[in-house]
This record gives structure tokens, sequence and C-alpha cells, in this order.
């Protein structure tokens, strides 16, 4: 389980985050919404361990984030915003490049069918000539070769087609329910995460977010 | 480390053309650049030819005496073709050995040895045939000291006999040992041997010089992969940024070297030179470094090309490596003191310049160490 306990972010004297308490069961999908600057990827960093919070606890099941990092980060996948992988590398190569530097040694057959599981099928073509639906697919697999408890995706979906963006939530929720996994997801998209996560957190002071969720019967939690 | 070697192959394969290029490219380069000094040296020398009527020791003594003189370029030709040259101005100048020129020489009979033609163009010939009596009064003053002394040897019955070899090879070795020509003057207590062979470009300076071009081009990958996104997962990987970049600078550093030592055997093979390998090791260590630091302070690689082309240049202007300049290491000693390829070139297996960049290495590197913690 993961557990965030008064979690506060200041940055320049201005309080970006506040006294921020929940937690994330396994085999849950949570949502993290609300408008730019509200702070969501600041918090995706702290639970990133990628930047430390003022004040607050957050602990991985026994581990404490800040007196185990490095252990901590070996239960983490992070799905950067931006695609992070080698665009002139082929599928396979891409694949075969994360993993000599992984936590955990994969067979070339088990790497190939984690793509396949997330319908990335284009195996041997050089990432430059697939679609943006297939890098994001491949920005995702990536983060999941060393089998993380916990994945963060900072807008893994944004700007690609309808089908992949169904391909892609499809198979988190297999993660999710057939794996344990605990996903922690930010977005934008109200129809993606209405859909896909079983809670949403609203961040920041604008209720445009809070109503449309509320709207639509999704109870979400206000940050 | 056999993962970052894994991830590094996978880098090479995608880009083994530039990689290949930038690797040979200071060999091929050297080899071409001192290859076309030479021919453009041959091409300066005057050309004299030389017919030889009898192929005696003697003879060819001579014959090898003129060769090895600079700025000549003999050629052995028979008498008609060495004339018909020379009419043609093709031939600075023709020298004939005579029939009969060891005997001559043994008799110490100096007239009428060498028959010399030249033409109204000549302006070698009084050289080259000052060159040829100077030789053949110092063979036949040797012959005759030989005849002396044999004529001493047998007036006064001695004991120890001479042969004529004998008594020929004792006077070379006074003659070595006296020749003012071989011996060492030195201005200011530095001395300078006048017996070595001046020489228009130092292979190994060339070499050294592109190869600080060409290892700075090659570290464009550091900055290449330090835009990428792709730096974002390092901190959920196995491999820190920290230890991808020291296993790379060494990966780099085995492979660079594994073509210095090709260098080496290369231009020991072509022009029978060397350097001290445990010299090239610093250096190779020392530039390689060097690449790294630089291109890890550049975001920008057309800022970084333009650089490590001006560091280049400034490097082969300052060291003398490629050209002479000896004026100017005379005039301000610290340029070359602190020049990084001198102590290479000297066979220095020490370079302050190698202290300077590990300590700079070891600061980049726990300075980023307590970013990441």
């Amino acid at each position: 389980m993961l557990s965030i306990e008064s979690l506060s972010k200041n940055y320049r004297k201005s309080n970006i985050l506040r006294d921020i308490s929940f937690t994330v069961n396994p085999g849950e999908i949570v949502g993290l919404t609300g408008e730019n600057g509200a702070g969501k990827s600041t918090m995706l960093n702290i639970l990133a361990t990628l930047s430390r919070p003022s004040a607050g606890t957050i602990t991985l099941h026994d581990l404490h984030y800040q007196r185990n990092t490095k252990n901590v980060r070996k239960q983490i996948g992070f799905v950067p915003q931006d695609i992070a992988i080698w665009e002139e590398f082929t599928v396979e190569e891409n694949m075969i490049f994360f993993e000599k530097l992984s936590w955990k040694n994969k067979t070339n057959k088990q790497l190939r069918e984690l793509c396949l599981d997330m319908k990335l099928e284009k195996w041997k073509e050089p990432v430059h000539t697939l679609s943006g639906g297939m890098k994001r697919k491949l920005n995702i697999a990536i983060s999941l070769i060393h089998d993380p408890l916990l994945l963060l995706l900072d807008e893994p979906t944004v700007g690609i087609d309808l089908k992949s963006r169904k391909e892609i939530g499809d198979y988190l929720h297999k993660q999710a329910r057939n794996n344990g996994k605990m996903i922690l997801y930010t977005s934008h998209d109200m129809d993606e995460i209405i859909s896909l996560c079983d809670r949403v957190f609203c961040i920041g002071k604008d209720p445009f977010y809070y109503k449309l969720l509320q709207d639509s019967g999704k109870n979400p939690i206000l940050l | 480390m056999k993962g970052i070697l894994k991830t590094r192959l996978i880098h090479w394969r995608k880009h083994w053309i530039p990689l290949l290029f930038w690797l040979l490219f200071p060999l091929i380069v050297a080899i071409g650049i001192k290859s076309v000094t030479d021919v453009i040296q041959d091409d300066t020398k005057v050309p004299v030819g030389i017919t030889i009527e009898e192929e005696t020791n003697a003879a060819m003594k001579l014959y090898q005496e003129i060769k090895e003189t600079p700025f000549i370029r003999v050629f052995k030709l028979d008498e008609d073709k060495a004339l018909y040259q020379l009419k043609k101005h093709e031939l600075d100048s023709v020298f004939i050995i005579k029939e009969g020129y060891e005997e001559d020489i043994h008799d110490g009979e100096r007239n009428q040895l060498i028959t010399s033609y030249r033409s109204d163009l000549s302006f070698a010939y009084t050289p080259v045939k000052e060159m040829i009596i100077s030789y053949i009064q110092q063979e036949t003053g040797r012959s005759k000291a030989a005849n002396v002394i044999q004529e001493l040897t047998e007036h006064y019955h001695t004991n120890k006999q001479y042969s004529r070899a004998q008594i020929a090879e004792k006077s070379k070795e006074i003659q070595k040992d006296e020749n003012l020509l071989q011996t060492s003057f030195s201005f200011s207590d530095s001395p300078v041997d006048t017996h070595k062979k001046p020489q228009l470009i130092s292979i190994w300076g060339l070499w050294a010089v592109l190869s600080i071009l060409s290892t700075l081009l090659l570290f464009d990958w550091v900055i290449k992969e330090k835009r990428t996104s792709v730096i974002k997962r390092f901190p959920f990987l196995r491999v820190s940024i920290k230890n991808y970049m020291l296993g790379n600078i060494f990966l780099y550093s085995c492979l660079l070297f594994i073509i210095d030592l090709l260098t080496l055997l290369v231009f020991n093979l072509m022009f029978d030179v060397s350097i001290n390998v445990w010299a090239l090791v610093s250096f190779r260590m020392l530039i390689t470094i060097a690449a790294y630091l630089m291109a890890n302070s550049f975001k920008q690689t057309f800022l970084f090309y333009t650089l490590s082309f001006a560091i280049t240049l400034l490097i082969a202007i300052g060291s003398g490596a490629v050209l002479p300049a000896m004026g100017i290491s005379e005039k301000w000693a610290w340029i070359e003191n602190w020049n990084p390829i001198h102590p290479f070139l000297t066979g220095q297996i020490t370079n302050p310049w190698l202290f300077i960049v590990i300590l700079f290495l070891a600061i980049t590197f726990v300075r980023k160490e307590k970013i990441n913690a």
C-alpha cells in the first residue's frame, strides 16, 4: 500500500501542496486531476522520489521514502509525460537497452510478450516510424520491465488516437486487477479518468474538475 | 559493466559509419598528410644522374654516399639515357663512375676517376661535384695512409701486421669521433644534435592533434544523450547515470586505445617511428576524460563542435607538433610546458593535464552524486 500522510510542498514561499493525505491500495487505479499548475506533476515527482516534500511522510508497503529511496525506486515504474525512448532504435533494441540497465533480468521472449500484451506488435520496427500511440505503449512497456509495484503515469495518453487510448487503458486495468499493481495516473481527459480510475483526486482551487466529476457520478476527493 | 557494454554496442551498431570514420580519422589523415609532404619534399630535390661502369664495393659506396645526400634525388642510369635526359633538362647533372675506379682509389690515384656532365641550366652541379671530390679525396687519403702504414710495417719489421681493411676501419672510427659536422654544439646550455635529420612534419605530433579533434567529436554522444528524455529513466534503473557515464568513458577509452595500438604498429611499419606505450596510455586517458568533461558542459552540439575545432587549432599552432615552431617555444617556454601534447611527444608518462582532468572528473561526479541524493 502507498500511504501519504500530511504531505506539503513549498516552493519560494508559495504553498503548492498543503497537508495532503491519502492511500493507494494494491490493485487500485487512482486518478489525479486538476487545472494546469495545480501541482499534479509536483505530486507525481514527489511520489517518484524525484523531488522531496517540505513536510509529511510517504511509505510504500513498509519502505519509508526518505530512508529507503533506493529500495523505493526499485518498486516504482515511472512513465514520464515526454516519450523517453531512443528514436533511432527498434522496439526490440529499446526494450533490450533498458533491460540491460534494469533491476530485473528478462529474456527477449519475456520482453516481447510484455510488448504484445500492450498490443505493440512492431518488434523490429525503428521507433521513429511508429505512430504516436505505439510510442506511448513502448514508453509504458519500458517502465514495466522490472515489474514495479507502483506505476506512476504522467499524462500517458496525451495526443494519441482513441483506439490506442483504449488499448492502454485496458492494459493498465489488467495490470491492476490481475497483478495487484498500484497505479497513479494524471490526466486532463475526464472521460478517461471516469472510465479507468477507481478513485479520483482533484488538486487545486478551481472547482471545475471537481464539479465535472461529481456530475458524471464519480465521487471525487478534493485534496 | 557488461550491461553498459551491451547498451553501448547497440548505439555503436546504429552509428558504425561515423564511429569508424572518427576512429580511423587520425591514422588515415596523418598518413595522408605525411605521404603528400614526402612527395612534395621529393619533388623539390635536385635530380642527378649516376652511371656506374663497374659494380665494385668502392663504386657502390660512392653511389650510396651521393644517394644519402639530402636535397638530391639520384637516378641510376646508363650513360646514353642519362645524357639524353640531361639534354632534355630532366636531370640537373650527370656523373659517370669510370671503369677501374676501385683500383685507382687503392692506388691513391685521384685524377679522371669520374666524368661529369652539366647543362646550361644546371645549378646543383658544383655542390655535387665538390661533394664527390671531397669523398674521393677522403677515400684516396685513407688508401694512401694504408699504403704508408704497410710500407712502414715492412721497413721496421714490426710483429703486428695490419690489413688494408683494418687500417681503413680504424681511420673511419677516428673520422667519426673527430668529425666536426657531427659534434653537438650548444647555446645557453641547451644541446642541439647537428647530426639529427631535420623533419618537416612529426607524424606523432600530427596524429596527436588529429586525435584530439576526433576524440572531441566522438564525444558528442554525451550532449546528444543528455538532451534526450531517456535521461529521466535513470533514477529507476539499476545503473545510475553516473555509473553509466563512467562506464561509457571507460569503453570509449578502451576502443580508442585499441586503435592507438594499431596506429603504433602502422607508423612503426611505415615510417619506422615509435613512441612510449605508457605515454600513449597517459595521453589517451587525458584526451578521453577532457573530451567528456568538455562535452558534459555543453547543451548545443554546434557550439561544442566550434570550440572543438578552435581548441585543436590552438594546440596545433602552439605545440609546434605539426610545423616546427622553435621560435615560439624559445621565446615563451611556458607555451611548450603547458601544451598537453608536449609530454606525449617527449615520451613522458606523467602529464600534469591528466591530474587536472582527473580532479575535475572527480569533482563533477561528487557534485552529481549530491544532486541525485
